[in-house]
């Protein structure tokens, strides 16, 4: 969750996340006050959610066991529904405080006993974490996720009732993997990249590492005791047990644990083609000739991509599906189309007729664009002269203002709440036929940018961005693999258009309500790179 | 949802494209030669006119036993009609298996066959002791069962066997018959309750709403030998402890809810609903905005303001709810336009606006009058009627549109207690059709008048209703099916129990 998480911790000079995401946000500037993320279900003068109290999650689990991954998606996912989250680990506080592992004294991972100076430091690595804890919930917080191993009974006993003295409710949250595979690859892929092994070869840290688990699961002791509401994932969301859960946040929760994953996948997003009415959300209108094109194209590009992906994996592509998400409207089912039927090369002993088996169209209602409401297929000129007031509103505030009759960001990001879910529980690789401005809302989920920020966020028609979930965040490529009609002004060149400073209007948000979308900051992945 | 802010301005300019005009007439024809479709043998189908049918969402995947468990009087049958209505909502083939009808059901039948024989279904029949009986009870399940199986194949998704499946051996062999059939699932739904209070509440209920088996018994002593059953029951039940089952339990209906090795889409979903129940006694108001301008032209649609007799019902409106609801706390809940706002305005209560609430998008004839639309688009119009439940207006939403929409509304519905909806027809259509358990192809045609609360109390099986009409005229705005078309009839009293074949 890289840099927008880093802005919210006490200081981000010790997050440890930077080498394992290739990061995909672009550069934001510090900004002084925490802005909401999107769609808060409710909002009231306290920021809180009047009914649901005081949280504080502690997890429990031995080291390698998806405790980090478990934390950052459950705070980006409040976060998202406009609940005031932190996550706050132990690690990176000690990392912080004392410093990577090498400047530890020996014994401080072996469990049992220790010597005074150790004892001394532990203890002052955890009052002090525990004191950004009571920090958060002073400056207004309604959840923290205090992410540490708090492998023994006493230590949780202690923390519980300190908490829970002062009406904060206490929520266990145990990870338990029994799957070699996970924790070797959790080792692997986040571990190692740690500071603590800065400058180690990989082999010899993953040694080093499994020593330190080692300790850890004499001393460990599981969540047995039923003092406290409790939590239970096994193997990362592969299956969930959970006690005496109470309360309306708490459901939400573990309705969002049910459904999270850390299987590998791929999560496609693309635009939809070009539409004959492109500023309109009633005409529901089909796709132009340049649409059709760009459908055809698409579906050759993604499979490409989906095969060099997979083949890096080692993963034969025949075994997966390929899940596609469209919305209800033409321009973007359609697009979904050729998916649908057999390249009578490939395959010619089949049907033209019968779909490929591995490919599964869903249409999701929900994904509608964003409802223009009054200013349906007005050009900006004529929305800024018949509605003046409602235009300065507007440009004030483009996320939360509602034009009349239309939806603003923010009910856009409430409508999409079934999908984000939906979307976290999905195995399958992914590809998103999307609106221009849903797929500003899904990314901003995923990728954890606050809500101001969404109307800003833009991926042009002809480019496919690849997002694949990791523990600590997101990796993010953009590929560009059309041009044509739809995605720049006629008879310019791309360079044209990126160059000129005069046509590009960064807060031309009035655009978000049409599907042609040109002028505006592109979301980048890390890669832009040509398709073949 | 959020607080209100201010009233939207009405809208001044008519939208492009809208069906009322010759535009959209004559872009759909002077696009017809680009609109070739793919290289695909099948391509897609053309878009023309004002909207179309939709047809319903692949549900064949989901293949779901869903096995209760608990001693009698413990609300499972609650639980599973609750379930049943709230899965059948969102259009999944459910249906409920009970034991205890299919027993009754196949006594009358040997009662019909040999006059005067009569089997003994008192309290002795549950006995544990009693070997004969056990075995006839345990092939009983057991058919049951296998005609859920069957069902599930024949095109169900969710079975419900609704019995006490009380101990570990019982659901050993539950399970192991479903894990025979490739694609299904199980789920243990346990309900326990230690709550003497609602305990003595189910069991009257049991005893007074006509349980066939205590036809020929006093009150008392029906009581008593229901009580007698619960005994035996108790005297072998078994609560989950199978480290390999999938369950949820609930505990006294909404305290405490565990959950345990589900996983899968509708059973995560399933889970969740269970979470937000409760039965603390409450009522839910629907009524609609006050007749708008819009209701008095005939329009459909629009954010237009109430007329003045719409002003009148929204000034009498708080008498109403007061004198009903007395000082007990409320919530008004409204939609985003200015009609329901409007009406909310005078209401001492609390009020939040839902975007969700907002009416039925009608699209491109947004702001027409049916005589116009059936004027502009004649077949279009026929082919509405046809299907209104799956018809989509072209730029707006269908029926199911507004019901997927609406779910998250009914999540939050089940969960808060005395609440006020000031909405819109179609919505509450689809509201009440959830509280009602009305068929889909009813649903559209729910008669929702204008000036008129409609109450709604949640009973045991159902919920109960009553309609306070406020003598202010307004125009009837329902538009009955063509030609013969029942009104979805709601028997006398839809809050009973309801037993089969009695």
């Amino acid at each position: 969750m890289s840099r927008h998480a880093l802005e919210l911790d006490p200081d981000h000079e010790f997050s440890r996340d930077s080498a394992s995401c290739s990061s995909s946000i672009p550069p934001q500037p510090h900004r002084p006050n925490r802005l909401p993320m999107a769609a808060p279900l409710y909002t009231t003068a306290s920021g809180l959610l009047f009914h649901a109290g005081k949280i504080l999650v502690v997890t429990v689990g031995l080291p390698a066991r998806g405790k980090t991954h478990v934390s950052r998606a459950l705070e980006r996912y409040l976060r998202w529904l406009g609940v005031k989250t932190q996550v706050i680990s132990l690690g990176d506080y000690r990392r912080k405080t004392v410093g990577g592992a090498q400047q530890l004294p020996s014994d401080y991972f072996t469990l049992g006993e220790k010597t005074a100076t150790t004892q001394a430091l532990r203890q002052k690595v955890s009052e002090g974490c525990e004191q950004l804890i009571w920090k958060f919930f002073e400056d207004g917080g309604q959840v923290v996720i205090y992410d540490a191993n708090n492998g023994t009974r006493q230590r949780r006993q202690n923390l519980a009732e300190k908490f829970d003295k002062a009406g904060i409710h206490v929520v266990i949250l145990e990870s338990v993997c029994d799957n070699k595979e996970i924790i070797e690859a959790n080792i692997r892929s986040v571990k190692i990249s740690s500071p603590d092994y800065r400058g180690w070869d990989p082999e010899k840290a993953v040694a080093d590492y499994y020593g330190r688990i080692q300790d850890h699961e004499r001393y460990y002791e599981p969540v047995e005791e039923t003092t406290w509401p409790f939590i239970r994932i096994i193997n990362v969301g592969e299956k969930i047990m959970v006690n005496n859960i109470q309360g309306y946040l708490q459901s939400r929760i573990i309705f969002f644990l049910m459904n999270i994953h850390n299987k590998y996948r791929t999560i496609y997003f693309a635009r939809s083609g070009q539409s004959l009415v492109e500023h309109s959300y009633k005409a529901d209108s089909d796709l132009s000739p340049a649409g059709w094109e760009y459908a055809e194209r698409l579906k050759e590009f993604v499979m490409e991509r989906r095969a060099k992906n997979l083949a890096e994996r080692g993963l034969n592509p025949k075994e997966r599906k390929l899940v596609i998400w469209t919305s209800a409207r033409r321009r973007a089912h359609h697009t979904a189309w050729p998916f649908l039927t057999q390249t009578s090369v490939s395959t010619p002993s089949q049907s033209p007729l019968s779909p490929p088996p591995n490919v599964k169209v869903i249409e999701k209602p929900q994904m509608s664009e964003i409802n223009p409401g009054v200013w349906d297929g007005l050009s900006p000129d004529q929305a800024r002269k018949l509605y003046p007031d409602e235009w300065a509103r507007f440009v004030k505030d483009p996320y939360a203002f509602r034009a009349p009759r239309a939806e603003s960001y923010h009910d856009l990001c409430v409508r999409l709440e079934p999908v984000l879910v939906e979307l976290e529980r999905e195995q399958e690789d992914l590809l998103i036929i999307g609106h221009a401005s849903v797929i500003r809302c899904l990314l901003a989920y995923l990728v954890g940018l606050p809500a101001s920020e969404i109307p800003a966020i833009e991926i042009a028609r002809g480019d496919l961005l690849e997002v694949r979930p990791a523990s600590y965040g997101v990796q993010s490529r953009a590929f560009h693999f059309w041009d044509g009609p739809g995605r720049r002004r006629r008879g310019k060149s791309a360079e044209a258009e990126e160059m000129a400073p005069g046509e590009v209007d960064a807060k031309n948000f009035y655009e978000n309500y049409a599907e042609d979308t040109r002028g505006k900051r592109k979301f980048k992945g890390v890669v832009i790179a040509e398709g073949q | 949802m959020e607080q209100s802010n201010g009233p939207p301005q009405n809208g001044r300019a008519q939208p492009f494209f809208s069906a009322g005009g010759p535009l959209l007439k004559r872009f759909d024809e002077t696009n017809a030669s680009t609109r070739k479709g793919s290289e695909a043998s099948t391509p897609p189908r053309s878009v023309v006119g004002i909207g179309n049918k939709v047809a319903k969402p692949d549900y064949s995947e989901a293949k779901i036993v869903l096995a209760m468990v608990g001693l009698p009087a413990r609300g499972k049958s609650f639980l599973s009609n609750k379930l049943m209505r709230y899965l059948k909502w969102l259009e999944y083939n459910v249906k409920v298996f009970n034991v205890g009808q299919l027993r009754r059901t196949r006594a009358k039948q040997k009662a019909e066959q040999s006059v005067g024989v009569k089997e003994d279904h008192t309290a002795t029949y549950f006995s544990h002791g009693n070997e004969q009986a056990t075995k006839l009870r345990d092939s009983l399940a057991e058919d049951s069962l296998e005609m859920l199986i069957q069902w599930l194949k024949d095109g169900g998704n969710v079975g419900i066997h609704d019995a006490t499946n009380s101990t570990k051996s019982r659901r050993a062999k539950i399970e192991q018959r479903v894990s025979c059939e490739k694609g299904f699932v199980v789920i243990f739904l346990e309900s326990v309750c230690d709550d003497p209070a609602v305990i003595a509440a189910n069991v009257a209920l049991k005893v007074s709403y006509g349980d066939p088996d205590y036809k020929d018994m006093s009150r008392e002593e029906a009581k008593q030998d229901f009580l007698n059953r619960i005994k035996q029951y108790e005297v072998v039940y078994e609560t989950i402890s199978e480290p390999q089952l999938s369950y949820l339990r609930i505990i006294n209906v909404g305290n405490q809810v565990t959950v345990c090795r589900i996983h899968g889409y509708l059973q995560s979903r399933i889970a969740f609903y269970l979470m937000n129940l409760h039965i603390k006694p409450r009522s839910i108001f629907f009524s609609r905005h006050g007749e708008s301008q819009y209701n008095v032209a005939g329009k459909i649609g629009g954010d237009s303001s109430l007329s003045l007799r719409g002003l009148q019902y929204a000034k009498a409106l708080p008498a109403l709810i007061t004198d009903n609801i007395g000082d007990a706390p409320l919530t008004v809940w409204t939609s985003t336009l200015q009609r329901t706002i409007q009406t909310a305005q005078e209401l001492p209560y609390n009020k939040l606006t839902w975007k969700s609430l907002d009416e039925l998008d009608a699209g491109v004839c947004d702001g027409m009058t049916y005589d116009e639309i059936e004027a502009t688009y004649p077949e279009d119009f026929a082919n509405r009627d046809e299907d209104k439940f799956n018809y989509r207006y072209r730029g707006g939403e269908s029926y199911r549109d507004v019901v997927v929409r609406l779910e998250p509304v009914i999540m939050e519905l089940e969960r808060q207690e005395n609440i006020l909806i000031i909405g819109h027809q179609a919505i509450l259509r689809c509201l009440y059709a959830y509280f009602h358990d009305l068929p889909q192809a009813d649903l559209p045609y729910v008669k929702i008048p204008l000036h008129t609360v409609i109450k709604l109390t949640p009973k045991a099986y159902g919920c109960d209703e009553e309609r306070y009409t406020l003598p202010i005229d307004a125009v009837d705005t329902h538009r009955p099916k063509p030609k013969v078309m029942q009104q979805p009839g709601l028997p006398a009293s839809v809050s009973n129990r309801k037993y089969y074949n009695t």
